[in-house]
């Protein structure tokens, strides 16, 4: 079960960061249409518009769950240009480094809602 | 008589290993396997006959012209139509869209209802949404019970809602019709749940309300059970021939002679023509007319090649033993069920049930689910199968689906209940 780490499951059993952050914050949304997955994100960012904080709320599968809550740890004191550095290629390294490839869009839900918390 | 291990014999695929385990194929809803004769029509089209079609004069344009033309025959006589009412498309979707763009854009107007039901793949929904949007026309939706079945009966509590850009209303379908319904575009066998739906109840109620044409996805219909058009009393039936052992790239729209006769063209150029002028062009008969540009032709003829096959087993069999199937499921499931180890979405019956098991294993996504089955060999198709307001309909993100053909065994059944419960284990609930 290559996919299924023990890390993924504990993410997924018991995800870090979950559920609404207060104001002030950004709020981003990303679905993935093929299966209804669907990430929200909320982020304070400092006054030097780096992530201070980020929750989440979503519905989905194990790895799309473990990947924004493994995010929620990492970025945290990330600018965009950080962000953009550790990319969908950091997440995937985040969940483990091998990732079947009909799973990519499950790993990388959460970043491509993230990265729009910049826009 | 049916053997399924000759049958089983004539899909190569079938002997590959998947993660060391034996292919256990259970996603046919989604594309059939081909069997060694479409494949061999394929290369024996590319070897011996390739050439561009209508026209031509020369001897291999001749042939290639008169196997598509064998293949257009094969496949009308399959669902009982004729031959020059068989559009050949993309797919199930060019064929729906073809429709769509010409009947629909010409006679749906403002003020005008459109009916499709909740079941509906995005195929069968979407391009009607934008003919709503468009024209300022009503989307009425038939309603589902929550076995997924079809609601013809008036309800009493019609619900009306605000869609993009047209007006919406869910009920049953008696409640839905009244003159101003123009189309009624339904599924025959929902893709999601495998739910069959009463389309001669649903003609017989459409003829006796109201003036509407009638048009079927036949997608799930057409690849398991015998088809008749003419008993079925529809105007249009879409369907796709690589759900029915041909190769993706060709579909077809059937309609009745008079509607298609009427209707413009769809797509504009070469091979759809009668006479062309700088000032003015007429087009060319039935079926050409819808036909323009050079078509899939090896794919045309490889599915004329999936038709013999499947004649050649019986379609009244292949039903047969795919109710056998659902039946074995559907009881195997029921034990799981009730210890509540899994969800099952649909009829519980399998006389309303084509060969298509939808579920979930209590509190893991289908995603995880398919992706466990994976590894043991076990091919099942996970998320919302391009059919969002049934799975919605059911309070679900997504939905597991394992579905059947005439390749399938009892056994790929039974192992597939006996993986079912290591999903959980993986995830140690």
């Amino acid at each position: 079960m290559n996919d299924y780490k023990e890390e993924i499951i504990d993410h997924y059993k018991y995800p870090r960061n979950f559920g609404v952050l207060e104001e002030p914050k950004v709020t981003v949304r990303e679905n993935n249409a093929s299966c209804g997955d669907m990430v929200e994100i909320y982020a304070r960012l400092d006054e030097k518009k780096r992530i201070e904080k980020m929750m989440w709320k979503g519905v989905g599968c194990a790895i799309s769950t473990a990947a924004a809550s493994m995010l929620s740890e990492k970025v945290l004191g990330m600018n965009k240009e950080d962000l953009e550095r550790f990319g969908e290629k950091g997440t995937i390294e985040l969940l483990g480094g091998s990732i079947n490839a009909g799973r990519m869009k499950c790993a990388t839900l959460a970043y491509r809602a993230l990265i729009k918390v910049f826009e | 008589m049916f053997d399924i291990n000759n049958i089983r014999e004539d899909f190569p695929i079938l002997k590959r290993r998947v993660n060391g385990m034996p292919l256990v194929y259970l996603d046919s809803a989604a594309t059939s396997q081909r069997p060694s004769q479409v494949i061999e029509a394929v290369s024996e089209f590319f070897e011996n006959h390739n050439a561009n079609i209508h026209r031509g004069v020369h001897t291999l344009a001749v042939e290639a012209t008169e196997m598509v033309d064998k293949a257009r025959e094969k496949v009308a006589k399959f669902i009982n139509g004729e031959t020059d009412e068989v559009i050949f498309v993309r797919n199930a979707t060019e064929g729906i869209n073809l429709v769509a763009y010409t009947w629909g854009r010409e006679n749906i107007n403002k003020g005008d209802a459109i009916v499709v039901s909740i079941l509906e793949h995005h195929s069968n929904l979407v391009p009607w949404q934008e003919l709503a949007k468009e024209k300022g026309a009503e989307l009425r939706v038939i309603d589902a019970d929550n076995e997924g079945k079809l609601i013809l009966n008036k309800t009493g509590k019609v619900k009306s809602i605000t869609g993009d850009g047209f007006a919406i209303k869910i009920g049953g379908l008696d409640e839905l019709l009244d003159g101003s319904v123009k189309m009624v575009a339904v599924t025959a066998v929902s893709n999601v749940l495998g739910t069959i739906t009463p389309l001669e109840q649903i003609a017989a109620l459409v003829r006796k309300k109201c003036k509407a044409l009638i048009l079927v996805d036949g997608c799930q219909l057409v690849p398991h059970r015998p088809t008749d058009v003419k008993k079925l009393g529809v105007d249009f039936l879409a369907f796709s021939g690589h759900k029915m052992l041909g190769t993706t790239g060709v579909g077809v729209i059937w309609g009745r002679r008079e509607i298609l006769e009427k209707m413009k063209p769809f797509l504009y150029g070469g091979d759809m023509i009668s006479e062309v002028r700088i000032e003015k062009t007429t087009f060319a008969h039935l079926p050409n007319k819808f036909e323009a540009g050079t078509p899939d032709i090896c794919g045309i003829v490889a599915l004329g090649a999936a038709v013999d096959y499947l004649n050649s087993i019986g379609m009244e069999k292949i039903q047969a033993h795919e109710e056998a199937l659902i039946d074995r499921a559907l009881k195997k499931a029921k034990k799981l069920v009730e210890q509540g180890e899994i969800e099952v979405y649909g009829p519980m019956t399998a006389k309303d049930r084509a060969g298509v098991f939808t579920f979930n294993v209590k509190g893991i996504h289908a995603h995880d689910s398919a992706q466990i089955l994976d590894k043991y060999g076990i091919a099942v198709r996970s998320g919302q199968h391009c059919g969002a307001p049934i799975v919605e309909h059911f309070g679900q993100m997504a939905m597991a689906r394992a579905s059947f053909y005439l390749y399938t065994t009892i056994e790929e059944i039974d192992y597939l209940f006996e993986k079912i419960p290591e999903v959980k284990k993986v995830f140690r609930i």
